[in-house]
C-alpha cells in the first residue's frame, strides 16, 4: 500500500520536472484562445513573455525560458512588436489580463511551450 | 527613489545577460543549487552528530571536516545568489519572501557563531560516546530548523 503510493507518487514527477515548477495559479481547466499584435516582447529567463492586444484588452502571456523556445525553433526576432500571434493558454485565477501560454503560433508555425 | 535603483541595477549588464544569455540563468541557478547542496549537507552531518547521531565519530573532528567546507560553500552561493538577485532587484526587494529568507540566514549565521564560541568550546567534555549537552543539542536542531526555511523560501519566491 505504503509503496503504491511512492510508485505513484513517482510516476508524477516526470510532469512536475517538465513544468519547471507548478502552475497551479493559472486555470487549466479552460483552455484560452487569443490572436493578436505584439506590442512588447521579453525574450528573458526565468520566462518570455509578450503582451499582446486584442479589442479591448492587452494581455500578458507568459512564455517559456528562452533557452527552451530557441530550442524549439522560436528565435527572439520571430516575437517582434507588429507581430500577429495565436497562443493558446490559461489564465490567471487571480490577475484578469495574465494568462500563460501552452503553445504560440506565429507565421503559420506552432510551437509548443510546454 | 529606491525603486530606481533597483531598476538601475537590473539594467545593468550583468542583469541584462542574466535575463537575455539563453544559458547563464540556468548555470547560474545550478551553481547555487550546488552550493546549497553543500552548505547544507555539510551543517546537517554535524547537526545530526550534534543531536546525539553516530556518538562513535569525533565531534571536533567531524566539526575540522565539515567547516570548511560549510565556508567555502559561499564561494558558489554568494555570487550566483548575487547575480539572480541583479537580475530581478525591484521583484526581490519588493518580496517579504525575499526578506524573510535574508533575515532567516541572518539567524542560521548567527546562531551557529554563538554556538562555535560558545558550548561547542568545551566540546572535549562529550567529544566521543556521549551525549551532546542540551544547549549543543538546541543549537543544532534551530540550526536544521533555520537551513530548511531557508531552503524553502528560496523556493517560495518562484510562486509568491
Amino acid at each position: 500500500m505504503h509503496r503504491r503510493t511512492i510508485l505513484a507518487a513517482m510516476a508524477l514527477l516526470p510532469a512536475g520536472a517538465i513544468a519547471h515548477h507548478g502552475w497551479s495559479e493559472y486555470d487549466s481547466s479552460k483552455l484560452l484562445a487569443l490572436s493578436g499584435k505584439i506590442i512588447e516582447t521579453g525574450y528573458e529567463h526565468p520566462h518570455g513573455f509578450i503582451r499582446l492586444e486584442l479589442p479591448g484588452k492587452v494581455w500578458l502571456c507568459i512564455l517559456a525560458p528562452p533557452s527552451r523556445m530557441e530550442n524549439r525553433g522560436l528565435a527572439k526576432d520571430q516575437l517582434k512588436p507588429g507581430v500577429t500571434v495565436t497562443v493558446e493558454g490559461y489564465a490567471n485565477r487571480g490577475k484578469p489580463e495574465e494568462m500563460r501560454a501552452e503553445r504560440i503560433t506565429v507565421g503559420g508555425k506552432t510551437v509548443e511551450l510546454r | 527613489m529606491p525603486m530606481t535603483a533597483m531598476g538601475a541595477i537590473e539594467g545593468s549588464a550583468l542583469g541584462q545577460a542574466m535575463r537575455q544569455w539563453l544559458w547563464l540563468y540556468p548555470t547560474v541557478e545550478i551553481v547555487h543549487l550546488c552550493g546549497i547542496a553543500l552548505l547544507v549537507g555539510s551543517i546537517a552531518v554535524l547537526d545530526l552528530r550534534l543531536l546525539g547521531f553516530s556518538r562513535s565519530l569525533s565531534a571536533r573532528k567531524l566539526a575540522a571536516h565539515a567547516l570548511p567546507w560549510t565556508l567555502g560553500s559561499f564561494v558558489l552561493i554568494l555570487p550566483s545568489g548575487l547575480a539572480m538577485f541583479v537580475a530581478h532587484a525591484g521583484d526581490l526587494i519588493a518580496s517579504p519572501v525575499f526578506a524573510l529568507k535574508m533575515g532567516l540566514i541572518m539567524a542560521a549565521g548567527i546562531n551557529a557563531a554563538v554556538f562555535h564560541a560558545g558550548i561547542f568550546r568545551g566540546a572535549a567534555q562529550w567529544d566521543v560516546e556521549v551525549m551532546p549537552p542540551t544547549a549543543a543539542r538546541a543549537a543544532a536542531a534551530l540550526s536544521l530548523l533555520l537551513w530548511i526555511s531557508v531552503i524553502a523560501c528560496g523556493r517560495l519566491l518562484a510562486y509568491v
